[in-house]
């Protein structure tokens, strides 16, 4: 696998011919449906009209957003109105407009395997978010990418971009949602950067149809005391995955990832993790919960990367289990790579199933056996769910898991 | 109002109650005591419907019977059983569960659901039975409560669901005196003419609080002895020695069934 660094989308392409799909034998896709990755096809994308039903699903959330359909931005259902102190381009007008920040997306990516290249050379329209120094904005941004296979090329790549600036804070939600009765799916690719003190609440909630893929890999670099909180809730595709490669760069940051994963039928739910704690005294905390019905598999691979010198590290990391029917299976693997002093890491799995004690005790309340197990469910995954500060989307994640249980 | 008829119950080889008669009437509260292992918790599992005992005999309530039925459907019939060990449910919402649960025997008979607002009036009512405050409803069902917080939360919850028939198995197990004395204050204002209960203990103690019309003593699955809340005095003084091993016949010095002296 070819880690070479790129300059540019174009020396992306060129790469293009050398890139190899991942395999099983590769560790982080062991679990991956190789079949459907490779009959995945990339290309420049192509704008198509977002289906009108597609709207109802999409949260209502108030305030700016960008929407894309097929990894390019629709300006009609887009809304780039924003408070002082905030800045929302589409990616292509920020690539003219805004050099610098787009060249930041692509410069000096590692080419971590052939979907980041795909992406690096096709994913050239999105969202960029910027938020000035000492800003709060309070109002969450939504970016909503939509997959729409059936033009030449099954598989749109999409590009965001975030920064926030010194001392500011923001929330951004990104829902990656799809439509259509063509296989293919989106993959996005989303670059974060936290300014000193500053802090970001990022969300995804990936819920693409049954017969399409979702690949996700959110890269984030952080600056001193900064704080990040991200919530990953992966609950649809035919296989989702969801990467995060945090980098805790400055002294004092933050990080806390936490995530659902959520998988019924035949779905590979895959979250690949590394928080990397590169200086000193920095925390972070990983809290995965799986849930896992009919013959869906989950994967957990979360490393925490303690490198030398980042002595007073604090991380930890948990990753509990729920399985629903005995053909559902989950994967998880924590790694730790520790070479610095003074280190507390700690980490857990559990897999388990639901508890007949407690069906029992809330059916002598009268409960029904299908309610019970529902409301058990939802105890579970709502350990996840609660974390997300805005209302709209943890109702909407609260419905949209309540539905596959009617 | 609740007959129960040679009730058997088994796990696997191990039969546990070996044919129980009882028979209580509508209003009546009923002491069953005995020694550990003598099958109280499973009668009180048997009659609220658990899974994994191969079950003989007859329960019916109000002539229905109630073997046949789930747990959900015996809890709209009129079943209440209050947990020795509540179970914890992390994740879920006190106040939501009790609402489901009443909701739910609603539905179940035929009335209507009752709403948000409604419900938070009947649940302030039966807080104020167990003394308990707001933030138990805010919290999740039993996670992290104590022992008696658990217990309260129990007596909550019949006070919510208004049962026709309690079956509380040791209720009183290890409660300090103040919150002995609270459960028992809850459970007798809730002893009515139409609300029957069953207190299982293993102790006197709370037949101090909660005065049964009758006491039974349940050894090896079987009742061997019925009487008036004196019995209880007796076993107090006596403990189950007397029917432990022994044949019921050679022991003269018990009282007689439904005895007062």
């Amino acid at each position: 696998m070819s880690t070479a660094a790129v300059t540019s989308p174009l020396g992306a392409i060129e790469l293009l011919d050398s890139v190899i799909r991942p395999t099983k034998r590769n560790e982080t896709w062991r679990y991956a449906p190789h079949r459907q990755l490779d009959a995945l096809t990339f290309g420049p994308s192509v704008a198509v009209d977002l289906p009108a039903d597609l709207d109802e699903q999409i949260p209502a959330l108030d305030g700016p957003r960008v929407v894309i359909v097929n990894g390019v931005v629709d300006r009609d259902r887009s809304d780039f109105a924003t408070p002082d102190g905030l800045h929302v381009w589409s990616l292509a007008d920020a690539a003219e407009s805004q050099p610098g920040l787009a060249d930041r997306h692509v410069d000096g990516a590692e080419l971590v395997d052939a979907f980041t290249a795909y992406n690096l050379a096709y994913g050239t329209d999105g969202a960029v978010i910027v938020v000035d120094a000492g800003v709060d904005i309070a109002t969450p941004i939504h970016v909503v990418d939509v997959a729409l296979p059936g033009s030449v090329t099954n598989t749109s790549s999409t590009g965001v971009v975030i920064h926030i600036g010194a001392g500011s804070s923001a929330t951004v939600v990104e829902t990656r949602l799809g439509a259509g009765n063509d296989s293919g799916g989106s993959n996005v690719r989303t670059t974060i950067t936290l300014g000193d003190d500053a802090t970001l609440e990022h969300i995804v909630v990936q819920d693409l149809p049954a017969n399409q893929v979702h690949l996700s890999r959110v890269d984030t670099v952080q600056g001193a005391r900064s704080t990040l909180r991200t919530r990953s809730f992966n609950l649809g595709a035919s296989y989702g995955r969801l990467a995060y490669h945090v980098e805790l760069a400055g002294v004092g940051a933050h990080a806390e990832l936490s995530g659902l994963f959520f998988g019924a039928g035949e779905q590979t739910l895959d979250q690949q993790i590394t928080v990397v704690h590169r200086a000193k005294d920095c925390t972070s905390r990983q809290l995965f919960r799986g849930v896992l019905d009919d013959a869906s598999t989950g994967v957990f691979n979360g490393g925490i990367d303690v490198c030398p010198g980042a002595d007073g590290t604090d991380a930890e990391q948990s990753n509990d289990n729920l399985l629903l029917s005995n053909r559902a299976e989950v994967n998880t693997q924590p790694r730790l790579e520790i070479l610095a002093d003074e280190v507390a890491c700690k980490h857990g799995a559990t897999v388990g199933q639901l508890d007949d004690t407690a069906l029992y005790y809330l059916r002598t309340r009268g409960i029904n056996a299908e309610e019970a197990r529902r409301l058990l469910i939802n105890g579970f995954a709502d350990e996840v769910v609660d974390d997300v500060s805005i209302e709209t989307i943890r109702d909407w994640i609260t419905r949209r898991l309540g539905h596959d249980h009617d | 109002m609740l007959h129960v008829e040679n009730l058997t119950a088994a796990i696997g080889d191990k039969q546990i109650l070996k044919g129980l008669d009882l028979d209580v009437g509508a209003g009546e509260v009923h002491a069953l005591m005995g020694p550990n292992g003598s099958g109280k918790s499973t009668f009180a599992h048997a009659l609220a419907g658990r899974d994994g005992y191969d079950i003989g005999g007859t329960a019916t309530l109000d002539g229905v019977d109630l073997l046949g039925m789930s747990p959900e459907a015996r809890a709209a019939a009129g079943i209440f059983m209050g947990f020795q060990y509540p179970v914890e449910i992390p994740g879920v919402n006190n106040m939501y569960f009790l609402r489901t649960a009443l909701n739910s025997v609603r539905r179940a008979r035929g009335e209507t659901e009752i709403g948000a607002r409604d419900f938070l009036a009947v649940a302030k009512e039966a807080m104020e039975l167990v003394e308990m405050k707001q933030d138990f409803l805010d919290r999740a069902v039993n996670a992290g409560f104590s022992g008696g917080e658990k217990k309260r939360n129990e007596i909550l919850q019949m006070a919510v669901m208004q049962p026709r028939l309690a079956v509380l198995d040791e209720t009183d197990s290890g409660l300090d005196i103040d919150a002995l004395r609270i459960i028992a204050g809850g459970v007798n204002a809730l002893r009515g003419p139409e609300r029957s209960m069953i207190v299982i203990t293993h102790y006197q103690r709370l037949l101090d609080y909660i005065t049964p019309d009758f006491v039974h003593v349940l050894v090896d699955g079987r009742i061997v002895q019925s009487g008036d809340r004196t019995l209880a005095l007796h076993l107090e003084d006596h403990g189950y020695a007397d029917y432990v091993d022994a044949d019921p016949s050679a022991s003269p010095e018990r009282p007689l069934a439904g005895a007062s002296s």
